[in-house]
């Protein structure tokens, strides 16, 4: 009986300790929770170590750093990843965000961090498509609730087909089911010049035909963070940080 | 204390038939305040906050369109599938009762969206299929194995006797099926088959995840862009809602004109 107790109580301490030391680390830093669609590489992703990495994960942590911010990621599907900030469920987006009006009405945004483009990717037979209007009465696929997807459907007779995740419209069109995957130019990048079963597939149409701004996002009226992001952001800018990221991630 | 019980006396519950039947007080008020009622917050929605209301009620009929092409067609290939696969399982041949069974088996033992996955993705690399119809196939797969074992119990739940007189009267046992036992079976399968039709209809959402454009995905590709989640996931609940309460009325009258000629 002795001896059960002072398990017990090993036990107890064992995990009060454990948990106590969390706290510990980030002492004096405010703790906010972002959440990131980690499926859009190389700006998101997770690893084969399951750590979820890429650019925006880096800049974040810069822009933490500086503004004295301690950061816990969590990795949200991108249909929803709104209504969850909406809900309060974690106090920002990291995510390849494109600042738009409509998104503007519903949430606030910090300055943008990087400029990018939409771009169209197709497979190495297609010999005609060079903008979006040559592929009517083709289905093209584009990410739900992403800009590539609003570009599609301003293109009257092209058929847009929505998936959950960017990887499953590229694959779609190695199946042969769509002509086109519309998305933001790093991660039309990743899949169409460096993913090794999918180099010899696909090709880039072009540059990037609209103009966007990356900005963090958070729910609607909450100047502190948008302050601290930006005030962490011009930091990561005058350190020249984000031109070393996008080396490492965009080349 | 009544003393008129036998211990034998089971506890009295509903156990919650999708399908109401007209002697079933209860339950066809419940469904008749479901169905008005849902209809009645449809139109309230609409005229009441046409902003963001009628605009969803717009942008998702095509999406209820491929919700009924998905639903229809894999119920079809289903009864098909289940049809064979009953008869397959109460075969006496080996071979062909091991073929249905192992069917029957696999198929119950996996995910429905993992086959939907599966089928769409993954066997998407070796054969072409276009998104639709391999939605379709995935369904009716899945189902067509459900379907098998309604088949078998409908097949058995029709007395030896039917069998052994149709026998006697010179048939082949093939003739018997044809002409005695299956004609016979119809009834008690109509019913499970009803249910089994709603289930599908309600899980076609799951071919939402394939870019098929359903009823589902229509609503979440609105949301998507309007964030107006709260109001497009009510609208697509009712809208659910209405489509099946339908057709578990229509079934529930086909059910009792057929019990009508017994």
């Amino acid at each position: 009986m002795r001896k059960s107790w002072f398990m017990l109580s090993a036990v107890l301490i064992l995990a009060a300790l454990s948990f106590a030391t969390v706290p510990a680390q980030a002492a004096g830093a405010r703790k906010i929770v972002v959440a990131t669609d980690a499926t859009w590489p190389p700006m998101e992703m997770v690893d084969a170590n399951k750590q979820i990495v890429g650019f925006d994960i880096d800049f974040m942590n810069a822009v933490a750093k500086e503004a004295g911010l301690a950061v816990t990621y969590k990795n949200t599907a991108w249909d929803g990843i709104f209504a969850g900030l909406a809900s309060g469920q974690y106090d920002a987006i990291i995510s390849s965000v494109t600042i738009t009006d409509e998104r503007k009405k519903n949430f606030d945004f910090s300055d943008p961090y990087i400029n990018i483009g939409q771009i169209i990717v197709v497979p190495k037979t297609d010999k005609i498509t060079k903008k979006l209007a040559d592929l009517k009465g083709k289905k093209a696929g584009a990410q739900i609730g992403t800009t590539g997807a609003f570009e599609i459907k301003k293109n009257a007779g092209v058929e847009l087909k929505t998936y959950d995740e960017i990887g499953l419209a590229f694959e779609d069109m190695a199946a042969g089911r769509i002509m086109a995957v519309v998305c933001d130019e790093p991660t039309a990048a990743h899949y169409a010049l460096q993913k090794q079963e999918y180099k010899a597939k696909f090709k880039i149409v072009g540059e990037p035909f609209t103009h966007e701004g990356y900005g963090i996002t958070v729910k609607k009226g909450d100047k502190e963070l948008i302050a601290l992001f930006n005030k962490g952001i011009k930091a990561v800018r005058a350190k020249k940080l984000d031109e070393k990221l996008r080396k490492k991630w965009l080349r | 204390m009544s003393t008129s019980e036998s211990p034998q006396s089971h506890i009295d519950v509903g156990d919650g038939a999708a399908i109401p039947t007209k002697s079933d007080v209860g339950l066809f008020t419940a469904w008749r305040i479901a169905f008005v009622g849902s209809i009645a917050c449809c139109i309230f929605l609409a005229v009441y906050k046409p902003d963001p209301y009628l605009a969803i009620f717009k942008f998702v009929p095509d999406g209820i369109l491929v919700t009924f092409k998905v639903t229809v067609g894999a119920i079809l290939l289903a009864i098909v599938l289940g049809l064979f696969t009953g008869l397959g399982r109460i075969s006496t041949n080996r071979l062909v009762n091991g073929i249905a069974s192992l069917y029957v088996e696999v198929i119950r033992g996996i995910p429905l969206l993992v086959q939907i996955f599966y089928i769409y993705y993954a066997l998407g690399r070796f054969v072409r299929i276009p998104d639709l119809f391999s939605a379709i196939i995935a369904m009716a797969v899945c189902y067509g194995a459900y379907m098998g074992e309604v088949f078998r119990a409908g097949i058995q739940s029709i007395p030896k006797g039917q069998m052994e007189a149709a026998l006697s009267l010179g048939m082949s046992r093939r003739q018997a099926m044809r002409h005695v036992i299956l004609p016979q079976s119809i009834k008690v399968v109509l019913p499970p088959i009803g249910n089994e039709f709603i289930a599908l209809l309600k899980d076609s959402s799951l071919v939402s995840i394939l870019a098929v454009s359903d009823l589902l995905r229509r609503c979440r590709e609105f949301a998507s862009e309007s964030f107006t989640y709260f109001e497009t996931y009510t609208v697509i609940a009712l809208i659910y809602l209405v489509i099946t309460l339908f057709f578990s009325k229509l079934i529930g009258i086909m059910e009792e004109r057929l019990n009508a000629g017994k």
